[in-house]
Formats: structure tokens, C-alpha cells, sequence
């Protein structure tokens, strides 16, 4: 018995239809005809003689006169018909080609058609097999065997019915005359070979995935059809079109680039594995070979979307924003990926890492994008989604494509690469060695592995590349202090907790301390301008991307939204505005105040360390965004009040000149 | 007493069931078997009259068979739980019982195929014949039929039930193993077969029986090849 699922469910069940089957019937009953069909001979055997014998000769001509098309096209077509089990060959059943000579072949009888409303069940075959285990006393072929194993092993429960029923239809076999039974014999045998082909062959009847919807079944024309038919013509006008010229050029210009790396177009360097089965072809294009082939090093000059989607070529353009020291653009991209590409759960600390890795004022990896767009991320990084980086990213992929990619070309990085690709010689492989080549062949590695293997590389480079990656204005400078700070360390600002307690990120270790940020903030709000602590900026920049309205008592949190409310947030650590204009208090304008109504005079609590990296800003520095300048007059308007200074050392402070009130 | 010897006999009237069940299911082996070698010629060039007519009364008593094997089967189940009658008991019924389940299935494929072959070739009239598959059988499927007639229902059965039509006979079976499955609840996967992995031949099936590639073998008659032994390489076909 088989469970069989009655239930509704909108899974994919159905087969879908091969239209093939329909039309090779049609051309197969043709060929029946008496008068204008395939001529057929007698086959003689040592015990008798077997009518309906055809040469493959006779069908190819049949089917090159039928259709009017060269030998060769008939011939492909005599090989479908063989494939898919309309025809069989006498010779050499196993394999399913037909050979246009004097060797013979018989037509399939229509109970062993191949047909799509039925699938081939796994009972049928462990009877076949068990017949055939009885016939030929115990003389399997080895994957008969596996497979018949393995079905006693999955069909336990119904062995007893197998075994009988093969048995019985044995004796059934018998009663027939002794031709016919060998007929029977090799129709059924055929039969198997199409639908459970030996290994090393690939069975014409592979459709590829299951549909939703049967495509055998009529639709009913209800309303509900209709309606879906006129949503669909309303979409299909409104569509924006492109001018023919402008589409058939993009088209030929695509074609004329491509054809010379299409496999099918051109020849496959050194051999195509999928005809010769040999893989050198794909051990060669690895996605992190050490030398790329010189086709693979071509593919990347053709636009800057392959040089990126092809891992090695990332690579290589990495290496070389690297020795350009303009790698976080290319580290933020890839983040971004991650982050659309990931799972729901890690959404949201993917978000927060990357604002404050690459986007907050101050971050060690900061990216220059434009200020409407780091408005909108701002925005949008409150309620943080899987798109929310998209605009920030699609501008920085820009600037890497107009900018980088043009120097890379240019690079001795990748002059370097193109030199050392390797061009391999094209494979001549003779008769002998490519059914050796098929005998040999080993199935790869399980994907599992693979993305083991891709995680664990990608650990690597994370854990290795990242503090190098610094920008040289972030780099840890050893003659300042390090400030270190009380632990009263807020558990309610989760992020803040997850990057200092749990499993930090490498850039997080290097950003411990947090009373930098507040001291700085104290001097700041003092100053009303001056440089800015990283922490402050993240730890300001955190809570929007946080939980909104967080109660938090904690001294963070207090200063933070104190900060926030003032718009008064400290930039980032790269500070630097030249002495003659207001330092960019920031983004506060553009992040707006978690609570408004968060009192005020709470004295700032020593908060725990957050950041230990100290960096010596030159002054001339200019990162900030333009538009930070107006809000500069602001911020230092509303930084009165502030609370008073603490014994700050903050490194800057004599670099940068106060403007504002000290 | 009278209690001891009335279960007495109730277990000797089970037995006796039991027994006559397993001697319809064998029979309904053969039936079915016989019936998928009569089908196997469908659309071909053995297709005729008399294998259709064949196949009709073949059904017929797959039919009746099926029939009388579900009541039987059903009740005894049925019957089984509510008397204690030994586990041994119960798991020879219910390997019965997925045998039984088994044999409908894969004889309502057998139909399915069956009715959509007919319905792609029939034979009303002559010229239909020249449709017909040349598939190299010829045989009038004499030896099949005699097997089924030979075949009978243990039991007997009052009454000559006409059998249904093709159509009428799947959709009849479809509602019967849809209802067998949901009347008795049988875990079907804890049945074991008692049957061996790999079953040996019984003595009447061995005998003069040669293999596919024996008989396969192309009678050497070119006088090129000379006198070679029809097993050599050359000569082998198949």
C-alpha cells in the first residue's frame, strides 16, 4: 500500500506535460502503416523467429522522407524515439541510441509507452527486478542489485505481495509461446532501461521539477478567471517599452561580447566536461582558484556586475582596494548583500553592525555616499528591513563602477592577474579514453561541504582583513591614552550588550570603551563643537536603529537621547573640520530624539568602556557630508546646559581649536 | 463449557476464514497477473477480439475476487479486535491485508492503462488494424486465458453479479481502497514480509528455462562465420 496524500495543498504534484510524447506517438503509429510505414524483417533466433525487426537504416530513411529534413536531423530524431522508449534495440539494449546500419530494433508495445498521467512506480520495478532475480537465478547487474536492496529495504511492508506477484506473473509468462515470451522479455526490459536507466546514462524522461498546477485539467472560466486575465492584459499595457533598435542592439551587442565564452556557441577550453567527462574544465574555473584562465580574466573586463559576481574577480578587486586603502566600499556592498541575502533572524544585528561599522559618524570604516541618501538609510534604519540599505548601496556600486573599477583596470594588480592566467590546451580525446573517462567518474562534493568550506574561508578574511582595513585616520595611534571607564555597563540597549558581551565582531573588540564617548561628550557639549567620540556616534547612532522608546535608566542611554534631543551628537572620531568651521555636531539633526520627553538633568553615570580605539584626526580632514555644516549652528545654539566637564584627555582638543563656547 | 467450546470454534471458523482468504489472495495473484500479460498486447499487433473479450472476463472475476476477498478480510479484522485471538493471528491477517491492498493497487493501475489504451485504439473498425503497433507478438494469448479459468474463488459465490464497465469498475475500486484504508486502521508499515530478500526459484518454476540471452541468440547462417558455436561474441544478439 501507498499513502497516498488527498489533501489539498498547494504543493508541487503534478508532472508537467511533455509535449513530446504526444507528437513521437503520432510519428510512431505513422510508421506502422503497412503500405507507407518502415519495412519491416523477421528476426531469426536459434529457437524461432521473430517478425517486426527494423534496421536503424530504415527508420532514419523513413523519418528523413516523412519530414524532409537531412540525414542527420532524422537521425536525431530516430535517437529521441529510442530515448524515450518508443523504439528499442535488439543489440546492445542498454544503450539508447539508434545506429543508422543493419542493426535491428522493434517497436515498444503501448503498455510500455512512456506517458506523463502516471508516474513509474517503485513497486512495478521490484517486481521486474525480482522476476528477473528468479529468471536469472540470482545474476544481477550490481545497480540492479542496489536498487533491489534498497527497495527491500523502503518496501519491507510489502515484500510478501512483491515476491508473489512476481512469481505469479513469472508463471503467467510462461503460457505464452516461446517468441512471444522473448518479446515480452525484452519489451519489459526496455522498458526499465528508459525508466530506471543503469548508471552512467541519463533517462530521456527527466522532466525537471513537479508544477503547482495540473496542466492536464481544464480551467473553469469563472469569474475569478477572467478577472485574472484582465489584471493581466491591464498590467501587460502599462508596461514601459523600449524602441526595438535600442532592445535588438542591447541584444547584439550582448551576443557579440558572450558568444566566444558560450559553451555551446564556442569551444569550451580544454574540454567540455558535460561531453567528454572529463572535469578539468571545472577544476580549472573554481570559484577561489589561485590562477584564473585567461577566458575567466576577459569575462571580467566586460562589466563591472562580472568582475564582482565572480568570486575570484572579487577577490582580485579587493586585493587591489585594498593597496588604494578605499576597501570599505567594496566591504559595505558585500555587507549589504549579506544582509538582503541573509536570514530574518540575523536582520536586524546585520543592520545595526553595519550602520556602525560603515555608516555612523565615526565608524572605523566609514563610506562617503551622498547626504540624501544617508538621510533616507537613516531613516529606514530605524525600522530596519532587508531592502533598507539598498539606495546607500546601489550609490556606492556606482562610485565603485565609475571610479574603481576603471583604475583596477588600469591596475598592476590586475595586469598582474591577466599575466599570470592560464590558457589550457584543448583536450583530444579518442574513443578509448572517453569510455575511460566515463567509467571514472566521481561525483563532487556535496554542497553541504562546499558551504562549510566557503563559511570557514570566509571567517578567514573576515577576522583577518578587518582592522587593516582601517582608514588612516582611524588607525590606532599608540601615544594617546587609552581611556578606560567604569563597567556600569546597560543591559537594556541590547545591541550595545550584544557587541560587548557576546561573541563581538573583530571591529568591536578594537571598540571597547564607551567613557571616551561620554567624556568626549561632556567636553563636546562644554565646546559645543570639537571632535567627536566613535562611541558617542555609534552609542548615538544605535538607538535609532534599536528599539524604539527602550526605557533605559542606564547612563548611556540617558546622555545618548540627552545628546540626540540636542542634536548635539558627537561625530565621529575623524572629526575633523578645519579649525575655521564648526565641527559637524552632526547627525543629530537627521536622527531624530528617541524620547523626547527623557528628563534632561539625569547627571551623566559613568558609562562603561566602550571604545579603546584612539585616533589622531588632522584637522584639514574634511569627511563630513556638506550638509552637516548647517546644523552645526544649531547644535552649538542648543548645547548650552549642558553638564558640567569632566577630567577629560581628549587628544583633539588641542588639535582642533574650539569655535564655539569652551 | 459451553463458552470453552463455542471459542473453540469460533477459532476454527477463523482459521478456516484465514485460510480461505489467503487461498483467494493467491488467486487474485494470478488473476491479476494473468490480467497485466493480456494487457501488455493492447494496441499491438496481438490486439484482437478475443483478447479484449480475454480481458473482460479476466476482470470479472478480479471483480468478484476483490469483492468477496474485502468483506472477508474486513470482518475478520474487525472481528480480530474485538476478540483476543493472538498476536500471531493478527499479524497474518494484517500481512494479509496489505497484501490485498497492494494487488488493488497495482491491479487499478493495470486498468487505468488498460482503459486508456482501448480508448486510443479501438477496433471498431478494420482499418483501425493498421494502427496497431507491430510489436512482434502474435500469439492469440491462449495459454493466459487457460490460466485464468483455472483460476477460481475459494468461496462460493451465491449469485451472478454482472461486472461493472471499465470506467465504472476504476472508479468502483477507487472508492473501495479509499474506504478499506479509512474502515481499518492497519499501521501497514509495521507489517513484515516473511518472504526472503532475495527469493530463490521453486522447483516448478526451474526447468527448462534459459535465460533472455540464451534465447536471444541469432541462428549463425552466413556462411562467413563459418562453424562457429552459437555463443560466441559475435553471434549473440541481445
Amino acid at each position: 500500500m501507498t499513502i497516498r496524500n488527498t489533501l489539498q495543498d498547494y504543493g508541487q504534484r503534478f508532472r508537467p506535460r511533455m509535449a513530446c510524447l504526444k507528437k513521437a506517438e503520432k510519428v510512431v503509429l505513422e510508421m506502422q502503416d503497412p503500405r507507407t510505414g518502415v519495412k519491416w524483417q523477421p528476426q531469426r533466433l536459434v529457437i524461432t523467429t521473430i517478425p517486426h525487426a527494423i534496421t536503424g537504416e530504415d527508420i532514419v530513411a523513413w523519418l528523413a522522407d516523412r519530414f524532409q529534413t537531412g540525414a542527420e536531423e532524422a537521425w536525431s530524431l530516430g535517437s529521441m524515439l529510442v530515448a524515450l522508449g518508443y523504439i528499442y534495440p535488439l543489440q546492445d539494449h542498454k544503450r539508447l541510441v539508434i545506429r543508422a546500419d543493419t542493426s535491428l530494433y522493434r517497436f515498444q508495445t503501448p503498455y510500455f509507452w512512456p506517458t506523463q498521467q502516471w508516474p513509474v512506480e517503485d513497486t512495478d520495478y521490484a517486481i521486474f527486478l525480482a522476476k528477473r532475480n528468479i529468471r536469472k537465478k540470482g545474476m544481477l547487474e550490481l545497480h540492479e542489485q542496489e536498487q533491489y536492496n534498497r527497495l527491500h529495504k523502503w518496501m519491507n511492508h510489502k515484500w510478501d505481495f512483491i515476491v508473489m506477484q512476481a512469481k505469479e506473473q513469472y508463471r503467467a509468462a510462461k503460457e505464452r509461446k516461446k517468441p512471444d515470451r522473448v518479446v515480452f522479455e525484452c519489451q519489459e526490459r526496455a522498458y526499465w532501461v528508459v525508466h530506471r536507466p543503469p548508471p552512467g546514462t541519463v533517462s530521456a524522461m527527466d522532466y525537471g521539477l513537479d508544477r503547482r498546477v495540473d496542466p492536464n485539467a481544464d480551467e473553469a472560466k469563472t469569474p475569478d478567471f477572467y478577472q485574472r486575465i484582465m489584471i493581466f492584459t491591464q498590467q501587460s499595457i502599462m508596461r514601459p517599452r523600449v524602441k526595438s533598435s535600442v532592445s535588438i542592439g542591447a541584444l547584439v551587442k550582448y551576443s557579440a561580447t558572450y558568444s566566444s565564452h558560450d559553451p555551446f556557441l564556442s569551444k569550451c577550453l580544454p574540454s567540455n566536461p558535460w561531453l567528454t567527462d572529463d572535469v578539468t574544465y571545472w577544476t580549472l574555473n573554481m570559484p577561489n582558484v589561485e590562477i584564473p584562465t585567461k577566458m575567466r580574466v576577459e569575462r571580467w573586463t566586460f562589466s563591472f556586475g562580472e568582475l564582482l559576481s565572480d568570486p575570484r574577480g572579487r577577490n582580485d578587486f579587493q586585493l587591489f582596494l585594498k593597496k588604494e586603502f578605499s576597501g570599505e566600499n567594496l566591504a559595505f556592498w558585500e555587507s549589504c548583500e549579506d544582509l538582503k541575502w541573509g536570514t530574518a533572524a540575523t536582520m536586524r544585528e546585520k543592520a545595526e553592525q553595519i550602520y556602525k561599522t560603515f555608516l555612523a559618524r565615526g565608524a572605523p570604516r566609514w563610506i562617503n555616499i551622498d547626504g540624501t541618501t544617508m538621510e533616507h538609510t537613516m531613516k529606514g534604519l530605524k525600522h530596519p528591513h532587508r531592502y533598507v540599505l539598498d539606495a546607500a548601496q546601489t550609490h556606492i556600486y556606482m562610485l565603485m563602477k565609475k571610479d574603481s573599477y576603471g583604475r583596477y583596470m588600469k591596475s598592476s594588480v590586475f595586469k598582474e592577474t591577466l599575466r599570470k592566467a592560464v590558457c589550457p590546451e584543448e583536450h583530444n580525446f579518442s574513443e578509448a579514453q572517453l569510455e575511460q573517462n566515463t567509467r571514472n567518474r566521481r561525483p563532487s562534493l556535496s554542497p553541504i561541504v562546499l558551504r562549510q568550506m566557503e563559511q570557514e574561508q570566509k571567517a578567514k578574511t573576515a577576522a583577518a582583513v578587518d582592522i587593516t582595513q582601517l582608514c588612516r585616520f582611524t588607525t590606532p595611534v599608540p601615544h594617546l591614552a587609552v581611556y578606560t571607564g567604569s563597567s556600569d555597563f546597560p543591559a537594556s540597549l541590547p545591541f550595545l550588550a550584544n557587541s560587548s558581551t557576546a561573541c563581538p565582531s573583530p571591529i568591536s573588540v578594537a571598540l571597547d570603551s564607551v567613557s571616551a564617548c561620554e567624556r568626549r561628550l561632556e567636553a563636546l557639549e562644554g565646546d559645543g563643537e570639537g571632535p567627536h567620540a566613535i562611541a558617542a556616534a555609534s552609542a548615538a547612532a544605535a538607538p535609532p536603529p534599536a528599539a524604539h522608546g527602550n526605557a533605559s535608566k542606564s547612563g548611556v542611554g540617558v546622555s545618548l537621547r540627552r545628546l540626540l534631543r540636542r542634536s548635539c551628537t558627537p561625530s565621529a572620531v575623524f572629526a575633523s573640520l578645519s579649525p575655521k568651521c564648526p565641527s559637524a555636531a552632526g547627525t543629530g539633526s537627521r536622527i531624530q530624539p528617541m524620547s523626547p520627553d527623557q528628563p534632561s538633568q539625569a547627571p551623566p553615570r559613568r558609562i562603561s568602556n566602550f571604545f579603546q580605539i584612539k585616533v589622531d584626526i588632522p584637522p584639514e580632514c574634511r569627511i563630513y557630508p556638506i550638509e552637516s555644516e548647517d546644523e552645526d549652528e544649531e547644535s552649538r545654539a542648543v548645547s548650552r546646559g549642558a553638564v558640567g566637564t569632566k577630567e577629560i584627555i581628549c587628544p583633539w582638543e588641542s588639535l582642533a581649536p574650539q569655535n564655539g563656547t569652551g | 463449557m459451553s463458552r470453552w467450546r463455542s471459542s473453540v470454534e469460533e477459532v476454527a471458523a477463523r482459521q478456516r476464514q484465514q485460510g480461505e482468504c489467503q487461498r483467494g489472495q493467491e488467486a487474485l495473484s494470478r488473476v491479476t497477473s494473468c490480467f497485466q500479460q493480456l494487457a501488455a498486447s493492447l494496441g499491438s499487433s496481438a490486439d484482437g477480439s478475443f483478447l479484449r473479450d480475454e480481458l473482460e472476463e479476466t476482470r470479472g472475476l478480479v471483480e468478484r475476487l476483490s469483492k468477496g476477498l474485502s468483506q472477508r478480510l474486513v470482518h475478520l479484522l474487525t472481528a480480530c479486535d474485538s476478540a483476543p485471538s493472538g498476536v500471531a493471528d493478527r499479524q497474518v491477517l494484517e500481512r494479509l491485508w496489505v497484501h490485498f491492498l497492494s494487488s488493488l493497487e497495482s491491479f487499478l493501475s493495470d486498468l487505468r492503462k488498460t482503459r486508456y489504451l482501448i480508448g486510443r485504439f479501438p477496433l471498431s473498425q478494420q482499418s483501425d488494424r493498421r494502427s496497431l503497433v507491430n510489436s512482434g507478438c502474435v500469439d492469440g494469448m491462449v495459454g493466459v486465458a487457460a490460466r485464468v479459468a483455472w483460476a477460481q474463488t475459494p468461496w462460493i459465490s451465491l449469485g451472478e453479479e454482472q461486472s461493472p464497465d471499465l470506467t465504472n469498475h476504476i472508479a468502483g475500486l477507487e472508492s473501495m481502497l479509499l474506504e478499506l484504508q479509512l474502515r481499518v486502521p492497519v499501521a501497514f508499515w509495521s507489517v513484515e514480509a516473511t518472504q526472503p530478500a532475495w527469493a530463490e526459484p521453486d522447483g516448478e518454476l526451474e526447468g527448462r528455462d534459459h535465460s533472455l540471452e540464451e534465447l536471444m541468440e541469432v541462428e549463425v547462417a552466413s556462411s562467413s562465420h563459418g562453424l562457429h558455436a552459437p555463443c560466441c561474441g559475435l553471434g549473440c544478439v541481445g
